[in-house]
Order: C-alpha cells, then structure tokens, then sequence
C-alpha cells in the first residue's frame, strides 16, 4: 500500500502543483489509479485510527466482565442532585455493589441528606496544634484516598505549614539607602533587615513541636461563598444545605478549574487510578464523602459526611492529641463551635478572598 | 539416618512456622500519652477493628467506637446540665498498674506509723528508694515550680486516692475535681467541651467520651525542662508525598523573600 | 453534491514533498493517539501534573492556540472592514487556519482533561451547562461558536467560488462582521478564563485580556506569514507583498504593545516584591533555589525582542529571507511567554505557599508534538482545498465548466501577477 503504485502514471502530474494548467480531471484514467492507491492508502490509515480510536474506547469502558454491566448504567448516570430519590438509590445500590466486589468485604454507600437546622462549622486552635500531623493520617485511615508509591498516588487531604520564628540578622541592621545619598535608616528599602520564612510542609524532625515553631493545618475550608463552586462548569461541585462543599464524583469531568480557584489549595487531583488495599478500605461510606473515588477526578475534605450525618464527630477532630480541633454545628449557641465563637479570638485565613469559609482559627 | 535427619528439620520448620502463625502478633498503640493510654487492637465487627493504629508512631488514628470500654463521667459541679449517659471516660485506674498496690502495700490503708498522722515537718518528700523508683524527679517535681508537693494532690493515708481542698478523697478516675483547684480557668473550657479531646457525637446534646485530665498530661511532668508546654514532645508522622519530579524538599529551607 | 469528492480528490493529488509532509505528521499524530489511550487508561500521571501544578503543557497549549485562531482576525477585518485588496484574496485561507486552531484547541482540551469520556456532561439539558457562571462553560460557547462561524463563512465562500456563484451579501457579510468580533470574544473569554481566578495572584489583574489580545495579533499573523510564504513557494497561488507587509506591520504593533505589556508587569510586580509577585520572580528568577523556567523566560523575551527590532525596520521587515527568521522569533517567544510562561508560574506557589515545580514527562512532550503535528495535519489539509478553489483548479464541472467568476475574488490579478 504505498502511494506510487501505478507506472503507468504520468510523471509529470505527480508534480502537479507545478504544472499551471494541468486539471484534476485532465487524465481521467491515469487520475483515478493515481487516486484509488492514495486512496486506499489513506483509508487504511483511518482505519488504523479508527480503529485505534475505538479500541481505546473499549478499554476506556473496561473490559473486565464483572464489572462492564454496572459500569456502563454507571457512566451515564445523570447529576446525583438532580436524581429522583429512586434514581439516587439505584446510583447508590449499583455503587455499593461495585465497591463489594472490588474490595471484597460488604461496603455501603449511604445517602443521607442534611439535617434541618444543622449548619456545620469548625473551629482550629492554632496555640495548640504541634504539628503531628495525626489528622492528616487519621483522615486517610477514614475517607479511602489513594495511597500508592509512586509520586502522585498518594494523596492527603490536609495539609501542615510549618512557621518558624524569624529572626533580624545584625548585619542588615543598619543598612540604609545607598552610600551618598546622606539618609542612613535602620532596616533597607530594599532588602529587609528581618528574615521572612514562608513555611515548610515537608518538615521531618524527630519530635514536634520543635522550638520557635508554630504549625497550621489546612483543608478545604467549606466557605459560604465557594469560589470552587461557582467556577466549575458542570455543577458538579456544589454547597449543600448543611454547608459541607461536596462533590460528585461520577459527574466530575476533571477540568480542575475548582482546583485553580481554591484560595486554600483545598482540592486533590487523582491522577492514577487509585491504589486503595482492601484491608485498609473503610466500607461504610457516602455518596458525596468518602467513597472511592476513580482516576481523572477532584477529591477533597468533605468534614467525614459520611460520620457527620450520622452524627459522629470528623476523623481529625477525634484523634488529634492537643484538642486543638473542635466541630459542631454553628447554628446550636450551646455547641463547641459557637461557645468558641463566643468566647476566644478567632479569625479565617484570607477572609480578604470573601469566601466566607466555616473553619475558624482561634488562639486562647 | 540422613532422611530421619532431614524429616526432623522439615517438621521443626513447619512447627516454627505454624507456631508463629499462631501466636498472633498483638498490635498495641496509645491513645493519647504513650505509655499510659494503650489498647490492643481487636476486632469489633469482622473487617471493623476497634481502633486502627499508626505504623510510624503507634499512636492511634481512628476509633471503631468510640465508646468502647467507657464508664459514666461521675458527678461534677455545674455539669447537671449534661443528661445522664451523655457524658463517659474511660477509667484511669485500669491504666495504673501499680495502683491496686498503693493502698494495701507498703502502707497498709493507713498513713506513717505515728499517731495522729501527720504530714512531715518541712513537707518535703523523704528519700525513700520506693518513691523514686515510680517517680525518678520526686525531688524535683516537674510541676508548680517548687510551689506543690506530692501531699498536695496525693491523699496522705489512702494513696490510691487524690485528694481535695478538705482532706476528701478523689478518685483517680475524676481528676478534674483536683487540677481544676489551681487549673480553673481550663476547667471551665474542659467542661465546654472548648479545651482537651472528645470523641464520639458532636451535637451538644450527644454522647461522647471525654478525655480525663491525666490521659493526656503527665502530672509529674508537665514543665518539661525549659519547655513548659504541658505536653512533652512526641513523634511526629510522616510528611506528604513529594509531587512528582521533586527530589527532595530542601528548597523549603531555604528564605524566599530576605535571599531574593 | 461534487463538491467534496472534487474537494478531497484534489487534496489527494500532490508531491513527494506533500506525501513525506504528510506522512511524517500523520506518524506524529499517531503518537498522540498513543498518549491519548494512556492517558485514559493509567490516567494523567502518565504526565508530569501534580495536585499543586495542575495545568501544564496542554493547558499551556490549548490558550495559545486560541490566541491563533483569533489572530484570523487580522486576515478577516482588513480585508472586509478595510476593504484591502490583497488580503480580500486570501482570507478564507485565514478562515482555514482559525478552523484548524479551534480544532487544535479541542484536541488539546481533550488531553488535559481529567475524564474526557465524561465532557457529555457539558451538553445543555442531557447534561449540566454551567452558565452565566461558570467561565469554562463561555469558552466552550464561544469556541464552538467560533468553529461553525469559521467553518460556515469558509466553506460557503469555498463552495461559491467552486459552483462559480456569486457570494450572498446579504447571508455572507453579517457572519464575517459576526466572526471579526467573536474572534476578539473567544481569547477575551480564554483571558478570562484564568484572570478570574482570585487565588492566582499572577493572573489576577485586568492586564491579563489586553496581553492575551495582543499576542494572539502578533503571534496568529507570525504564523500566518510563514504558512503564507510556504505557500508562494510550495504552489500557484500568488499572495499579494502587500498582504504579507500588512501582517507584519499588524505584528510590528501588537509585538511592540506586548513588550510593554510585560514591562509594566513587571515593573509593578517587582517594585514593592510582595508575596503575590512570587510566581512571577519563580518565572524571572527562580524561587527557592528552583530555577527550571528561568533561561525560558529569558530565551523568549530575547526572541521578542530581537523580532521586534526586525519587525520594526522597514528594510527587514520588507525582506522576505530575513522575515521568516522573525516570524520564527516572534512566533517562538510568544509560545514561550503567553503558554509555559504564564500558565506553569501561575501555580508557583499554591495558594498556600507550597513552591513546587513541574517536570513534564517524554510522554506528554510527545502528546503535544503530536497534536501540533495532527493539527497542522488538519490545516495543510484545509489550506491545499482552498488554494485549489482560488486557484480555479477544483471547479464544479472540471475544467470544462465555464471560467470561475473571479470579480469578486482578484483572482486575476493573482494570475496576472505570473
């Protein structure tokens, strides 16, 4: 199947371009074998991509036969929000069969709504964190993220920032403007007398909390005006009406547009497919919280719906060991949150953002 | 003789083998202080463990049920409002080996051999190799600065009791009613639910345990030398991934802004 | 309806030189194909994205491109608005290349999103179509907008000129007036897209659309200029100097008000050298010891400069063997600046300080070498059609037929001018 198959073809309209006066049509004999070799040529080259294109299709429906039945209802699901309670049960049904046969233990997919008059909120007390990041983990030990080796498979919801004290180096002190000019000021225009460190989050020491340090968790902020929300371009991301910022993940077409908006850098992206053991699956999930989640899209801290809506305390707030986490729900007076709000000076990270985020940090 | 030799070692392999399969690993882990907060891991439920421990650190990470092996929190002033069963700890005295001992060993339920008992002249606590063997600071208590002693908080006859402000008892499994004496203001965010751990149900009317006091501070070592933190250090987990293509994170060492 | 088979018969008919082109674009494109399966097998790790650097070279990619298919404009509103007589001939040949760019740019959209097998989700009311507020959702309205208007206008004009019509004022001229404006809309939505974005600092500022604007006039003409030389020299047809002198002197303007575009970006970021001008000092600088796009930032605005001096003097910029060079240059610079330039910075740091860089694997060169080549692919394509129609070489009825009606064309005088 090569293009110059014929002989008989005149050379000279190989080089047609060339020859001004010379029509497609001019040799119709010669024209149509040229044509039919370049042609068949050719179509065996879409054939090759269509088939090729197809082939990937298959393998993008997964060929594996246990699951392609339930997959296939699976991909055309429409948006969980807009589901009948009767579709949003059989989403769930099909969901927890998938996840029982991948995981090998019973895994259920709740679907309990918000609670009237609960408006979730979370209040962090920065004088106490020491950084040990158990909330991190003991996060990851609840909501099946993927935890592989290589780089990108591992992924963890929050995050800690590590601020060291600065200090004023001597030298620098008594640096003014440049010799000459007559004006001699403490401290520089130009180059700052104090040392500014921006925070380390790979931090590895052997105890914490080290001296002259402070340590800061971050996680999805669950904001009353979500910037995520508004950018994505499915509604795939949405606030429910208990306040907790969810996502649905089988409408989710990763676009990661949230992920650009996010002012905390409160979103994770699966890159892989998730490496998930079966024994470290926690099998009772939610449909909007922690069930596994599938390569290609955004995950992130959804306050452990899954626990919350039943009304159990997030994993992070339980195990951290200061007490330094404390949740409740904003619109009880009595609860955790509100008497801190009441009580303790508190702020929210870059409330410049307007986001209105219902973590709160406070110091006592 | 040599295949008698050879079946001999092919069963001892095997038996090692099996024994070891047998004994199965106990995995302990802390739940707050280490070495007086543990709890082995068992199964709850098949595939539900009770708590589910930290591979680096052994500390906890995650309760099955969070009120596993937890009693009613006694009675406290200003916590009528709490409806019964809403609040529970776990028992102090079960974490305290030695306890059981402290009353009938060495002193019998009674104080020193004088009588009246009566405290020592300059309240100071005697060398006595017991004492120092459970407490190795004893003469140098890491707590109050030289302002309290051991009679101050430990009942002076029944020594496996705290006591109060008027010479009563208390128990070890309520030792709230003694730090909060000097400690009042945490007190007070104790009982809101506003300082120290609580797991279990979040709405202020749920069921949770509340962590005691002493589950979380060592009360012979609270300054910690210079530290003065309340809590020594512990060990932290280990830090996030590195993105992909990153070697190390050096780069986070080094100042931004001041080395442009 | 001849016209297809007409049409591809005749793209079918070429040179060595075409088939070798051809070929070796189509290899190209078939390892794009390959990265595509990867991709939505293994996932995207397959690419160098990370949670905290999670755009890279198909964003990069596809918001350049955009910019080129708005640089059709260039070709479109002088030659209708203006009336210019020289790129009236050609501009359906500017049609060709912003269909083409608007292809590339849905190729590249394709590659960098998550779970492609899911943009159906988009479709308005078998999905969920996010608008007004979703900046995404416009892009795709105006692409798509963008693509048929392209198409539309091209082929209807391709199709008279093959049927030896004569082209409807009334349907044909308010689609160009259309197409002119939204050529401005698609890379304004593009700008928007990511200027939007409060918690990038580096993007956050109303100079992000006027920049994206610019270079795609400086950057789309580059390119049309040397698909415009390749042309006189690889076929019949003729383009007028004075159509090639107006893109350059189009470029000479739009390069000169991109410079200082960056200029004062940079004197305003870099004066007070808050913690918002971090991503730009990575770009610039280095941050934290981590320096990789640093020679890039600089290699570009080198290339932009010295193309902006070439394009500058009339003596260069009239000398068609110095012109290519500067294309080359401006083209080059442009892709630097306005694609790994701005997309990659803009998440250095994340929003909470992390600094982290972006090493972009072979798999993901590849992909978009690839996608570049199945898009020029799809172009030379379009291009060897249209120069067929102009030329008068594909005709409905062959060569029998009666001559094209070549008034409103100029098609004389491109002969004439042989």
């Amino acid at each position: 199947m090569t293009p110059n198959e014929n002989p008989a073809a005149d050379p000279d309209q190989e080089r047609s371009s060339e020859c001004p006066a010379q029509a497609a049509s001019a040799e119709p004999l010669a024209a149509a074998k040229t044509t039919t070799s370049r042609r068949d040529f050719l179509k065996a080259g879409g054939m090759l991509s269509l088939s090729s294109l197809m082939g990937t299709g298959a393998l993008m429906a997964q060929s594996d036969d246990a699951r392609a039945a339930i997959e296939w209802a699976e991909h055309f699901q429409g948006n969980y929000r807009l589901m009948t309670p009767k579709e949003k049960a059989e989403a769930r049904a099909r969901l927890e069969k998938r996840y029982s046969a991948e995981y090998a233990k019973k895994v259920t997919v709740d679907g309990t709504e918000a609670q009237p008059n609960v408006l979730m909120g979370y209040a962090l007390n920065v004088r106490k964190c020491i950084g040990c990041r158990r909330c991190v983990k003991a996060c990851v030990a609840e909501n099946n993220q993927s935890r592989g080796p290589d780089a990108g498979q591992r992924i963890e919801w929050i995050q800690v920032l590590k601020m060291e004290r600065g200090e004023f180096s001597k030298e620098k002190m008594n640096q003014g403007y440049p010799e000459g000019l007559g004006i001699q000021v403490g401290g520089n225009a130009y180059s700052p007398a104090g040392a500014v460190l921006e925070g380390q989050y790979h931090y590895e020491p052997a105890a914490v909390p080290e001296k002259d340090a402070t340590y800061m968790p971050i996680a999805c902020m669950q904001c009353e005006k979500p910037p995520c929300v508004k950018v994505c371009p499915v509604r795939t991301t949405y606030r429910e009406p208990d306040g907790v910022v969810v996502i649905d993940y089988n409408w989710c077409i990763g676009c990661r547009m949230c992920m650009g908006a996010c002012p905390y850098w409160a979103r994770r992206f699966n890159v892989a497919n998730p490496v998930l053991p079966k024994e470290e699956m926690n099998p009772v999930t939610h449909y909007l919280g922690n069930r596994p989640r599938m390569r290609g899209v955004v995950e992130k801290c959804h306050w452990c719906l899954q626990r919350t809506r039943q009304g159990r305390y997030p994993a992070c707030v339980e195990v951290c060991p200061v007490g330094a986490r404390k949740f409740g729900n904003l619109l009880d007076p009595e609860s955790e949150v509100s008497l801190i709000l009441a009580r303790k000076n508190v702020f929210r990270l870059k409330a410049e953002m307007n986001t209105f985020p219902k973590f709160f940090y406070f110091y006592d | 003789m040599k295949k008698l030799a050879s079946n001999i070692m092919i069963l001892a392999f095997c038996c090692g083998m099996i024994s070891s399969a047998f004994s199965a690993e106990e995995v302990t882990c802390f739940e707050s202080r280490k070495g007086a907060s543990e709890v082995t891991k068992r199964d709850l439920q098949p595939g539900w463990p009770n708590v589910k421990c930290s591979p680096k650190t052994g500390a906890v990470l995650w309760w099955g049920d969070p009120f596993d092996g937890t009693v009613p929190l006694g009675d406290m002033p200003l916590l009528a409002s709490i409806p019964a069963g809403k609040a529970v700890v776990k028992p102090r005295a079960e974490k305290l080996p030695l306890l059981a001992m402290c009353g009938t060993a060495c002193h019998n339920g009674v104080g020193p051999t004088f009588v009246p008992p009566t405290l020592p002249k300059d309240k100071k606590p005697k060398p006595l190799p017991t004492m120092e063997g459970m407490l190795p600071d004893a003469k140098n208590l890491q707590h109050g600065r030289g302002g309290i002693w051991c009679l101050d908080c430990h009942h002076v006859t029944q020594r496996n009791k705290l006591v109060d402000n008027f010479g009563d008892p208390v128990s070890f499994d309520q030792p709230q009613l003694l730090c909060g004496k000097c400690h009042g203001d945490k007190l007070r965010d104790w009982r809101d639910g506003i300082h120290g751990k609580r797991i279990g149900e979040w709405a202020s009317t749920g069921k949770k345990r509340w962590f005691l006091c002493t589950e979380c501070h060592n009360p012979h070592n609270v300054q910690d030398g210079a530290r003065n933190r309340g809590f020594i250090q512990i060990e932290p987990e280990t830090p996030p991934q590195l993105p992909k293509g990153m070697k190390n994170a050096k780069h986070e060492l080094l100042h931004g802004v001041s080395q442009h | 309806m001849s016209f297809a088979p007409d049409y591809f018969r005749y793209i079918l008919k070429g040179s060595m030189k075409f088939y070798a082109w051809m070929g070796f674009l189509a290899i190209l494109s078939a390892i794009a194909l390959y990265g595509f399966y990867l991709q939505n097998t293994e996932g995207l790790i397959v690419t160098g994205l990370t949670s905290q650097i999670h755009d890279g070279l198909y964003f990069a990619n596809l918001v350049f491109l955009v910019g080129v298919a708005a640089g059709a404009v260039t070709i479109v509103f002088p030659a209708y608005v203006h009336h210019h007589k020289a790129m009236h001939e050609v501009t359906v040949l500017g049609e060709m290349l912003a269909i083409s760019a608007v292809i590339m740019v849905m190729l590249f959209v394709f590659a960098h999103m998550g779970r492609p097998d899911r943009l159906w989700h988009m479709l308005p009311y078998i999905g969920i179509y996010n608008l007004p507020g979703s900046m995404l959702g416009w892009d795709v309205l105006v692409l798509t907008g963008y693509l048929l208007l392209n198409f539309v206008c091209g082929f209807y004009f391709l199709y008279v000129k093959y049927s030896g019509g004569t082209i409807n004022k009334k349907f044909f001229m308010p689609l160009i007036y259309i197409s002119i404006v939204w050529a401005l809309s698609i890379h304004t939505v593009t700008a928007f897209l990511i200027s939007t974005l409060a918690a990038r600092p580096m993007w956050f500022h109303s100079v992000m659309p006027i920049r994206f604007i610019v270079t795609a006039f400086a950057a789309g003409p580059c390119l049309i200029i040397l698909a415009f030389l390749t042309i006189r020299k690889n076929t019949k047809l003729w383009i007028q100097d004075e159509a090639i002198n107006l893109l350059s002197l189009i470029i000479t303007w739009c390069l000169g008000i991109a410079l200082f575009l960056t200029l004062s970006e940079v004197v305003v970021e870099l004066y007070a050298r808050t913690e918002h001008a971090n991503g730009l000092y990575y770009l610039m600088f280095g941050l934290h010891g981590l320096t990789k796009l640093v020679p890039w930032f600089w290699g570009s605005l080198i290339a932009m400069i010295v193309a902006f001096v070439m394009f500058l003097i009339p003596s260069v910029r009239t000398n068609y063997k110095l012109l290519p060079i500067a294309s080359v240059l401006g083209f080059g610079g442009i892709w630097v600046e306005k694609g790994m330039g701005l997309v990659v910075p803009g998440f250095i740091p994340t929003p909470i300080g992390e600094v982290t860089e972006y090493y972009p694997t072979m798999i993901e060169i590849m992909m978009t070498i690839g996608l570049w080549a199945l898009g020029f692919f799809i172009l030379t394509i379009l291009l060897k059609g249209a120069i067929g129609i102009l030329l008068g070489e594909v005709r409905y009825g062959g060569a029998a037929a009666k001559p094209i009606d070549v008034a409103s064309s100029g098609k004389t005088a491109a002969y004439e001018s042989r």
